[in-house]
């Protein structure tokens, strides 16, 4: 599902975030990216999301090269990941089901099937009775399933988490994880960046330790 | 189709969401048609009245006292064959001197220290609309003028001239002012567009990342600005018609009076969509503008 080949990230002043980077993570797997602040685990996510290009090396998922990707392939791209952050990034002047039935409707699905679909994941991360709530109205928790929601409603091939328990307690935390390996077991792809040791512990699917931009352990 | 739709519905919104910001905006359109307007009111009523005033144009030709009526006979054949005239009527001295005293009371004692009748006869000469406009009645002044018998021609069409180069004047300048209020117009939208954009930070953010396309993000602005311009331009014609009805009403009579009888008219439904057509252009453009930042 993904492949990175000698991948290197440089910002300015020689920088490497990532540095020779050489990674295979298969297609239904469920990995965690760990290591310390600045190993490069964000920044290995901002790539594949697209958000910033490669200094080097080949990034290719599900068989595409990122970097050879035009504008309008980057947007289908896009489309098949599903994407959740430690800060949720959900619209504050939003329901929960505006918020999720956004996601579809900015990319160009129909109205009845924007509702639908937001309301099944919704429905799924058990959060349906509370679709006409405001994000503010809610936990943290919550929050997060609501942002678990809206990176399932397009039935994405790979989820990408970046620190999505950061904002949580231990045992929330578990509870999102348990969504991620429900989402893992439907078949997706998952990637999840945390330096949370004990969540790996616990959840236990393989894990790729990152140092100073480079691979330092998989286990 | 549904970006559009998608387009139109976030914009609505956010015209409505902008509060003073937006009024400015729209204000500022509103000032820009205002001055566009009130010049095509200007220019359009001017043109047509050229166009009255062009087509019931006529001369006419003033005869020697000595001018035998073989010499008159010849100079009314001329008018006849040459076909430019729609009306022809011969105006003795005594006809002169009458319509004179009809038509200036106020000097009928200057009349009556005439100890000779000072008008000359005339052949008076109504000419078709188009033998003005295809130059044949100025050629045909030009052989009446050398004709015997004819002491002087009565054909000024140079204030008509006059008249139009002073609606070009007014419409170069008025449209190089209206240019310039249409610019800052659309710079204000883009700054105002730019400040909703800036609050829909992360929801633009959120559309990227899921790959929305590119009509999906930016649409949302332009229509914003399109519709602030709609509403400036329709505001501007309302006050436009609001103000030309008060002129109307108030002013009506000298206004007739000035204009030989002539009225005056509101925009037609033509400009009239031009305008709004030309508000909704701006406001689009400043749009178009502010959402090159976004996506």
């Amino acid at each position: 599902m993904i492949e990175t080949h000698h991948l290197s990230k440089m910002y300015s002043r020689g920088l490497y975030a990532l540095n020779d980077l050489s990674l295979t993570v298969a297609q239904g797997e469920f990995v965690f990216l760990t290591g310390p602040s600045g190993a490069g685990k964000s920044t290995l996510l901002r790539l594949l999301l697209m958000q910033e290009r490669a200094t080097s090396g080949e990034l290719v998922v599900g068989g595409q090269n990122l970097a050879q990707l035009k504008r309008r392939e980057i947007q289908e791209y896009r489309r098949t990941i599903g994407f959740i952050f430690q800060d949720f990034k959900l619209i504050p002047t939003r329901t929960l089901l505006e918020n999720v039935s956004f996601v579809p409707e900015v990319t160009g699905v129909s109205e009845s099937q924007q509702r639908r679909r937001a309301f099944q994941v919704l429905k799924w991360v058990g959060l349906q009775h509370r679709m006409g709530a405001y994000p503010t109205d809610l936990s943290g928790g919550e929050q997060q399933r609501v942002a678990i929601a809206r990176a399932l409603v397009n039935s994405p091939t790979l989820v990408l988490a970046d620190e999505p328990t950061g904002n949580l307690d231990p045992d929330l935390s578990l509870e999102i994880m348990n969504l991620l390996r429900e989402v893992n077991a439907s078949g997706t792809t998952v990637v999840v960046a945390t330096h949370d040791r004990e969540l790996i512990r616990l959840v236990g699917r393989r894990t790729v330790t990152l140092d100073q931009g480079k691979v330092v352990e998989v286990a | 189709m549904r970006a559009l739709s998608y387009a139109f519905r976030q914009g609505w919104l956010s015209v409505r969401r902008s509060g003073g910001s937006g009024a400015f905006a729209v204000l500022a359109i509103s000032l820009a048609m205002i001055v566009l307007g009130a010049l095509l009111l200007v220019t359009s009523n001017g043109e047509r009245l050229l166009t009255r005033w062009s087509s019931a144009a006529e001369f006419s030709v003033y005869l020697r006292d000595d001018a035998t009526s073989e010499e008159r006979g010849a100079i009314e054949s001329l008018i006849d064959q040459s076909g430019v005239g729609a009306a022809r009527e011969y105006v003795s001295k005594a006809d002169a001197l009458a319509h004179f005293r009809r038509e200036f009371k106020e000097m009928e004692a200057l009349a009556a220290g005439f100890n000779d009748n000072p008008f000359p006869a005339s052949v008076e000469v109504k000419l078709k609309p188009e033998a003005e406009a295809d130059g044949r009645a100025a050629a045909l002044v030009k052989r009446l003028s050398s004709a015997a018998g004819v002491a002087d021609i009565g054909y000024d069409r140079d204030w008509l001239g006059r008249v139009a180069g002073t609606l070009r004047t007014v419409r170069a300048a008025g449209l190089a002012l209206a240019l310039l209020m249409a610019l800052a117009a659309a710079v204000t939208v883009a700054t105002v567009v730019r400040l909703g954009l800036h609050a829909r930070r992360s929801e633009l953010e959120i559309m990227e990342l899921v790959g929305a396309p590119i009509a999906f993000i930016r649409g949302p602005f332009v229509a914003e600005g399109f519709l602030q311009g709609g509403i400036g331009a329709f505001v501007a014609l309302l006050l436009l018609w609001a103000g030309f009805a008060l002129a109307v009403s108030w002013w009506g009579t000298d206004i007739r009076a000035v204009l030989g009888g002539g009225t005056i008219e509101f925009l037609p439904l033509r400009l009239v969509a031009y305008l709004l057509a030309g508000g909704m252009l701006v406001g689009g453009g400043g749009g178009l503008i502010a959402a090159r930042h976004a996506g």
